[in-house]
């Protein structure tokens, strides 16, 4: 969009167009990893990786892409970056890796990554597209880490493996399972556009 | 539609091409890793019998390892076990003493079980009731009453017998393949070469 300036592009990442609480993209992700910090932002760093050079290689080459084959070459693209984040991870990182399992090759099919490419790629100057794909990166980052650190200081009492809360605290095994994560993601979503939306809420005088 | 078929072609080359050379570039470091948590997952299995070393018995099934100490005296053996838990596989290694009465010792070594359920049992409580066990007769769990080792029982996990009764049964049944695969391949009782 014309006007908009480069800065917020970047934190539009975060508030208004955040990937999770108001997109409600790369759900499969969000839901499945977030049982810890640490697993969130993993996760969340393997996909801004894979964002952010997607959409490099999407802005040198879509001009000379046709438009019949757009889909299989950006898919392909997204993919071998996927698979050097996975072998990266599983060379340096094993821990992680094991703790994200099959979600790190699923980034493929991450709905953020084509979203962008086809939204925002395909359509924007370079400069803009990079600097979209690394707020939209670091804002979904973001909401895992925050929906991460929720889960695991509730459902273990740790916070990126430390011992937070005393012997006291009997975790809430729900918040590691699925339904703890639908839970928390639903009650941050609202909270979410609540407060994003509060200038817009009309007070409708009751009889 | 020639330009079509032309740019895909060359994506997909150079797609292939990168891939290649980041497997080269990776595969090295993933492979000793593997090895690495294999080495350390084997180790565990005869702790405090200082530094050993594992060679695998050359058989398909089941995938069994000779322990032996610096100087070549066997310690022990240990067996790769697989079995179908609650959430997915469970990968475990279970240790038997050099004559073959004894169960020396049980690590898990993947699983997907639930974290606080099933996932117990990783925990040291659980995998120590399999030490001392015969490797020949069946592993049976039993619920709220003390388990009698001298009957091969352990006490199930609260809540979880489903990946407690897929950790007796895989183990029940690989062992029982593994001990004569282990007499026959390496002569049995009291190795000591």
């Amino acid at each position: 969009m014309a006007g908009t300036s480069i800065v917020s592009e970047f934190t539009k990442g975060f508030g208004r167009e955040n990937p999770t609480f108001v997109q409600v993209l790369g759900m499969c992700p969000t839901l499945a990893v977030t049982t810890s910090v640490a697993n969130g932002l993993g996760m969340g760093l393997a996909t801004l990786f894979v964002l952010f050079f997607s959409v490099l290689i999407t802005v040198i080459i879509k001009k000379i892409v046709p438009d019949g084959v757009r889909m299989a070459v950006y898919t392909v693209v997204i993919a071998t970056f996927v698979t050097i984040a996975d072998m990266f991870l599983r060379a340096y990182v094993p821990p992680i890796s094991k703790a994200l399992g099959p979600y790190v090759p699923l980034i493929v099919v991450n709905c953020i990554i084509l979203g962008r490419i086809e939204a925002f790629a395909t359509r924007n100057t370079a400069g803009r597209s990079l600097v979209d794909a690394l707020g939209m990166g670091a804002g979904f980052t973001a909401s895992l880490i925050i929906l991460g650190a929720i889960r695991e200081i509730l459902g273990s009492g740790k916070l990126l493996g430390f011992q937070l809360l005393g012997s006291g605290f009997h975790p809430l095994l729900v918040m590691v399972l699925p339904a703890g994560a639908f839970l928390t993601l639903g009650l941050l979503m609202a909270i979410f556009n609540a407060v994003k939306d509060r200038d817009s809420f009309v007070v409708v005088e009751g009889r | 539609m020639k330009k079509m078929v032309i740019v895909l072609t060359l994506v997909m080359l150079i797609a292939g091409l990168v891939l290649a050379l980041s497997y080269s570039a990776f595969q090295p470091r993933i492979a000793a890793n593997q090895a690495q948590a294999l080495q350390e997952s084997l180790a565990a299995l005869f702790q405090g019998s200082g530094k050993l070393t594992f060679t695998k018995i050359p058989i398909d099934q089941p995938i069994i390892y000779v322990g032996k100490t610096a100087d070549g005296k066997t310690i022990g053996y240990a067996v790769r076990v697989s079995g179908s838990g609650y959430g997915g596989e469970i990968q475990m290694l279970v240790g038997v003493s050099t004559d073959l009465k004894k169960i020396s010792g049980m690590q898990v070594v993947e699983n997907v079980e639930t974290p606080g359920l099933g996932g117990r049992i990783t925990e040291d409580w659980f995998r120590k009731q399999f030490e001392g066990l015969n490797p020949d007769k069946q592993i049976d769990y039993v619920k709220n009453v003390k388990p009698d080792p001298a009957k091969n029982q352990i006490e199930a996990i609260t809540g979880s017998t489903i990946s407690t009764r897929a950790v007796t049964t895989a183990l029940s049944k690989t062992l029982q393949q593994a001990l004569p695969a282990i007499l026959k391949a390496d002569g049995a009782s009291g190795n000591s070469k």
